[in-house]
């Protein structure tokens, strides 16, 4: 049975006020994901979420703030654009558009980033497990 | 003149702002801003004041502590800042021309909100459930003990970890000399039960507006679902009754200002929520005067089919059937009379300036600012222990309040720097 | 060697219960880059923080990294605490071992302790690789500079010299005053309109701090917060003034209803401006007068209630019906707007003091009847059901105020935004008189719709946030962020990768992004006094030329790489 890893990005605002919020009521969550917090959703690189793809993390999601509610001016706007059409790109390949979860404004109470993540587990236990086909390329320690 | 050599920084005399609410809030940033030393006066456990209990904010719906809990860090960590909480006034008087003196009473925070670390042990071993977490979005946050329930039997100062609990701290006096004062102390909802026709109190799912925001609020107990008080099911129909002791002579003449827009964003909400129920909003004027509001009230996105009946019910009353209340109006635009039968309804309007609820304890003393016979702070030209801003001056919505109070801002700053 | 000092928290068992403090701190000392590695009972009391600081000293480190509870909680005090201590902010690492991993993982010890564990390796990955950004310091400017000398100009002008700040005050007309001057008397206190300006305006002619530039005209606008440079044409010479701060107080426009209601084509239909121009110099004669509300506004077209218009008629109407006797004042309308205690009640003076209201639905609009000039009105009384037609020898239309259509071109020149109306956009509602540029800020009706009460409040709004700026006599632009503390960053150009395309120059809400010519092209810069360090430009980028130095791709790259370490089960 595949047991998914999985890699969010929250904005450091709606998104990571979700992560504490379901901290603080002691959600029970799989331990599987890592929160990697940016100042906003719109710092998060293709690059970045194709690299964990390849790198074997089965799925990734980006929280970010509802819109129009974005602190820097409605940049959450241009990366839902972007990261939508990274969704389909993702279907044309094969990957498959259920592996990058994009939540904006939806998961900044405890109880919703707890079913967000729960089912985006859910979700991915019932695909195939991503192998690493490609490691992180120049980066060393 | 360098900027730093401005005559009126040197003048370390304190502002006092009372009320830690948007308004509160906006002044104490801008005179701090300005340079100004800021003593901020709260009676509440936390700044936010009305807007923290909200859960959307109109016309933008966009949540409404998000905004909110920025402003109120940046307040509590301003070096010209000091916030009191759990605090009032208890009396302002005038001394010397130009300054005041203010007793302040601090009510005892028995869990130190600096050292608690949020562990919630002392909540687990209340055996009277007196103790719960502070408000939700305060940074850090920390336990609360509601004193009317604490029997001070001490177990949760035994086994708070950091030593943040000490039973024994009592009520504090501060006296402080200060040179201006800010009155920013909003509105309390009004009890309207003696309006016979509204029903207030009647049955459960009879409820004030600030009590729905909370029923349905995304933080709250119900997750954002829209279901009755008295069975818990999703309601079929919902009326929302505006003008519910505004705009009336018996009660409050004045027109509460943001009740408008406020029906209008909670009908929304619920229709965004659960397309199937029925909202109705009775009004008499929609008052819709700010920036985007008029567009808001139109907005028709699918299924936001919000009945818009000008009226005000003549009666309210729960049916006997048990089945949901009853509600008695006449359409004045068909003139035709109906009753019909909801499930839920909402009162929007019974809104006061606190300074009214307050007398007479309100802050004895030469000094206390002179209030009309609605409660709103009177502002007398020249005197600045009266400067007010927020619904303490009029009935006012978030981009009001905060214009007003950095206009009080302005008005304070300016004047030092101009004693002549 | 660079040295890192990880600091772990078991935060009085809260933390150590769920987490394997063992097997983290035996883990952790496999890697050679961590120079000490201590456990403690509570960071952020008083001992955990005298211990860490004398650790730190002992050690030498360079690097602090803090494993303990969410940046929300005292995470972010215990960050800051330790900067006090002498490390730099960003040499500074905080993971949330606590919300983030023991508070909900405690059913799974085993998966809490490689989280943190794998958390940790990437919080020293951040450390490792995160960089600073520039910055720069401006010196400011210590003047205003106010476009506008309508109310709110006016009061924005006097309460900033009041505070001993210079001021140049431009106004497009000849004379200041804006809209003021046109008015009789003002609502609600029935004021004369131009003794409310007159201290406004006598103060500006002797406080030797302000200037005034009559007929000006912008040709351009340079420079960012703390130091603007204006350039504009005023009374034929041509003038270029430095300031710290923009206040934008232009005001709006009076909408002409052409074709509405018989406007320019009967006669004695008028405008309300029209009205106030007829009573101010006594040429107003009427028996019957009829004031029709939501002129040209409220419609599809114009989808917003311009505020004023409602109180306005309430002001004329009652004048009207005390000055005529005999005569009839009837106001129709789609609902009387006015919020609040004292406008409300000036609306029932008003309805007891003899002028009549009748409603009408928007798809029903009243009917102007008249052979060359207006005779009378028909209007459906939706209240009652029924026609009714009124007598009328003149008909006063109440129209919006309309935005400046020179807001647009404005509005690119100082780098703020206009909404969908035109009228210049706010940050926030709760910050309504600050744009998306720091040092600009709007107030009046070049906002939204007021009355001259409201605009002098914004004014005095808007001048006690430009003292913020002018008082200080320099600012760092690492210090205009858009949340509590410090930006998190300003974005960076690597300019030899950089191919000119663009993208972060359309993506940068702030407008921060540029393009320079060079030799070969175009390169990239960034303002970093409007840069906020969101990162749009950083996703947009085909080549990863433009980073954020604290949230790098190498770093990202590295936070990835530790996240499943082992890619266990």
């Amino acid at each position: 049975m595949n047991q998914p890893k999985i890699l969010i990005f929250a904005c450091k605002w709606c998104g990571l006020i979700g992560a504490d919020a379901a901290g603080k009521r002691r959600a029970s969550l799989p331990s599987r994901f890592r929160v990697i917090p940016v100042e906003c959703a719109s710092l998060v690189e293709t690059d970045a979420i194709l690299r964990a793809l390849a790198g074997g993390i089965d799925g990734v999601a980006v929280l970010g703030c509802h819109m129009g509610g974005c602190r820097y001016n409605n940049a959450n706007h241009t990366a839902v654009k972007r990261l939508e059409l990274l969704q389909d790109l993702l279907d044309t390949t094969g990957i498959g558009r259920n592996r990058l979860l994009l939540s904006f404004g939806t998961a900044h109470e405890g109880y919703q980033f707890e079913e967000l993540i729960q089912g985006f587990f859910d979700e991915l236990t019932s695909l195939p497990p991503l192998d690493p086909w490609l490691s992180p390329f120049g980066v060393t320690r | 003149m360098d900027a730093s050599e401005r005559d009126y920084e040197s003048k370390k005399e304190i502002v006092l702002v009372i009320g830690g609410g948007v308004a509160g809030i906006g002044a104490a940033l801008d005179l701090a801003g300005a340079g100004q030393t800021v003593h901020l006066v709260e009676e509440s456990d936390h700044l936010g004041g009305q807007v923290s209990k909200l859960d959307k904010l109109y016309p933008t719906d966009h949540c409404a502590f998000c905004p909110l809990w920025t402003d109120i860090k940046r307040c509590m960590e301003h070096p010209l800042i000091t916030v009191h909480t759990l605090s009032c006034v208890k009396e302002l008087n005038k001394e010397t021309a130009g300054s005041y003196s203010a007793l302040l009473l601090h009510a005892p925070r028995y869990i130190d909100e600096k050292k608690c670390t949020f562990c919630g042990r002392c909540e687990q071993e209340c055996a009277e459930s007196a103790i719960h977490p502070g408000w939700e979005h305060l940074c850090p946050p920390s336990f609360v003990i509601d004193e009317t329930l604490c029997t001070k039997c001490g177990n949760c100062a035994r086994i708070c970890p950091s030593g943040a609990i000490d039973l024994e701290r009592a009520v504090e006096e501060i006296r402080l000399s200060v040179g201006d004062v800010i009155w920013a102390t909003g509105f309390k909802e009004a009890d309207i039960s003696h309006l016979g026709e509204y029903g207030s109190g009647s049955h459960p799912d009879i409820m004030t507006s600030m009590e729905f925001e909370e029923w349905i609020s995304e933080a709250g107990s119900n997750r954002g679902a829209v279901i009755t008080r008295s069975n818990g099911t999703p309601p079929a129909h919902i009326a929302f009754i505006q003008c519910a002791g505004a705009r009336d002579l018996r009660m409050i003449p004045s027109c509460s200002a943001v009740c408008c827009m406020h029906a209008l964003k909670q009908a929304f909400w619920v229709k965004r929520r659960n397309r199937k129920i029925d909202c109705y909003i009775f009004y008499t004027d929609l008052r819709t005067v700010g920036r985007d509001y008029y567009r808001y009230s139109l907005r028709e996105f699918e299924g936001a089919d919000i009945k818009l009946v000008r009226g005000r019910p003549g009666l309210i009353h729960p049916l006997p059937d048990g089945n949901g209340i009853a509600v008695q109006f006449e359409n004045t635009m068909t003139r035709e009379r109906e009753i019909r039968r909801f499930d839920m309804v909402v009162l929007n309007g019974n809104i006061q300036p606190s300074l009214i609820q307050h007398r007479p304890a309100h802050p004895a003393g030469t000094a206390a600012p002179r209030t009309d016979e609605e409660g709103f702070v009177v502002e007398e030209s020249g005197n600045t222990s009266d400067c007010a801003c927020g619904f303490g001056l009029q009935p006012a919505d978030v981009p009001e309040s905060v214009i007003q109070a950095s206009a009080a801002a302005m008005r304070i700053t300016g004047k030092r720097s101009n004693p002549g | 060697m660079e040295t890192i000092a990880v600091f772990l928290c078991k935060c009085f068992g809260e933390i150590d219960t769920a987490v394997d403090f063992d097997f983290l701190t035996g883990e952790l000392s496999n890697d050679p880059s961590v120079a000490v590695i201590s456990t403690i009972d509570s960071l952020c009391l008083e001992s955990g923080m005298a211990k860490i600081v004398s650790l730190i000293k002992e050690t030498g480190s360079d690097r602090v990294l803090i494993a303990a509870c969410s940046p929300l909680a005292k995470g972010g005090f215990v960050a800051d605490s330790i900067a006090e201590a002498g490390i730099e902010r960003h040499k500074i690492g905080l993971v949330d071992i606590r919300e983030g991993c023991a508070w909900i993982h405690g059913d799974d010890p085993g998966g809490a302790s490689r989280k943190a564990r794998d958390l940790i390796h990437m919080g020293i990955a951040s450390l490792q690789n995160g960089e600073m950004s520039d910055d720069m310091t401006v010196t400011v400017h210590p003047g205003a500079l106010i476009l506008g000398a309508g109310p709110a100009g006016l009061a924005a002008a006097v309460s900033l010299a009041e505070t001993g700040f210079e001021v140049a005050l431009l106004e497009r007309s000849k004379d200041p005053g804006g809209m003021l001057r046109l008015i009789s008397r003002c609502y609600p206190g029935d004021e004369n309109a131009s003794e409310k300006l007159d201290p406004y305006i006598k103060e500006i002619e002797k406080n030797p701090l302000i200037t005034f530039y009559p007929q000006a005209k912008i040709m351009s606008m340079e420079g960012d917060t703390g130091d603007f440079t204006a350039t504009f044409s005023s009374q034929g010479k041509d003038i270029s003034i430095r300031s710290g701060v923009i206040i934008v107080a232009t005001g709006a426009k009076i909408f002409f209803p052409a074709g509405l209601y018989g406007y320019g084509e009967l006669k004695n239909v008028i405008t309300q401006m029209e009205l106030e121009r007829q009573i101010l110099n006594g040429s107003l004669e009427t028996k019957n007068t009829v004031f029709i509300q939501c002129v040209g506004a409220r419609d599809t077209k114009r989808p917003y209630c311009s505020t004023i218009c409602c109180p306005i008629s309430l002001k004329n109407a009652s004048r009207i019906a005390g000055d005529v006797p005999g005569g009839s004042v009837f106001v129709l309308h789609r609902g009387i707007m006015t919020p609040g205690n004292t406008l409300e009640k000036y609306y029932r003076d008003t309805l007891s003091g003899g002028v009549q209201f009748i409603r009408f639905e928007e798809d029903n609009p009243p009917q102007i009847g008249g052979g060359d000039h207006v005779e009378y009105v028909e209007v459906f009384d939706a209240i009652n059901g029924i026609k009714r037609t009124i007598e009328a020898d003149l008909v006063v239309l109440s129209t919006p105020l309309v935005p400046n259509t020179d807001n647009v071109n404005l509005a690119k020149m100082l780098g703020v935004d206009v909404d969908s109306y035109g009228f210049f956009s706010e940050i926030y509602p709760m910050h309504p008189l600050e744009t998306k540029t720091d040092g600009i800020f709007i107030c009046g009706s070049a906002r939204w719709p007021v009355s001259s009460d409201d605009a002098i409040l914004q004014g005095k709004g808007a001048a006690i946030k430009a003292v913020s700026y002018l008082r200080q006599s320099e600012i760092a632009a690492s210090t205009l962020s858009r949340v509590p503390g410090s930006k998190s960053g300003h974005a960076r150009v690597v300019a030899e990768s950089c191919t000119g395309c663009g993208n972060c120059v359309a993506a940068c809400p702030f407008n921060a992004c540029g393009l320079e010519r060079m030799n070969s092209g175009f390169v990239s810069t960034v303002n970093m006094m409007r840069c906020k360090g969101c990162g749009n430009c950083v996703s947009v980028c085909p080549n990863g030329s433009i980073q954020i130095p604290e949230h790098n791709y190498r770093m990202v790259g590295e936070m990835i790489h530790m996240a499943f370490q082992g890619w266990e089960l």
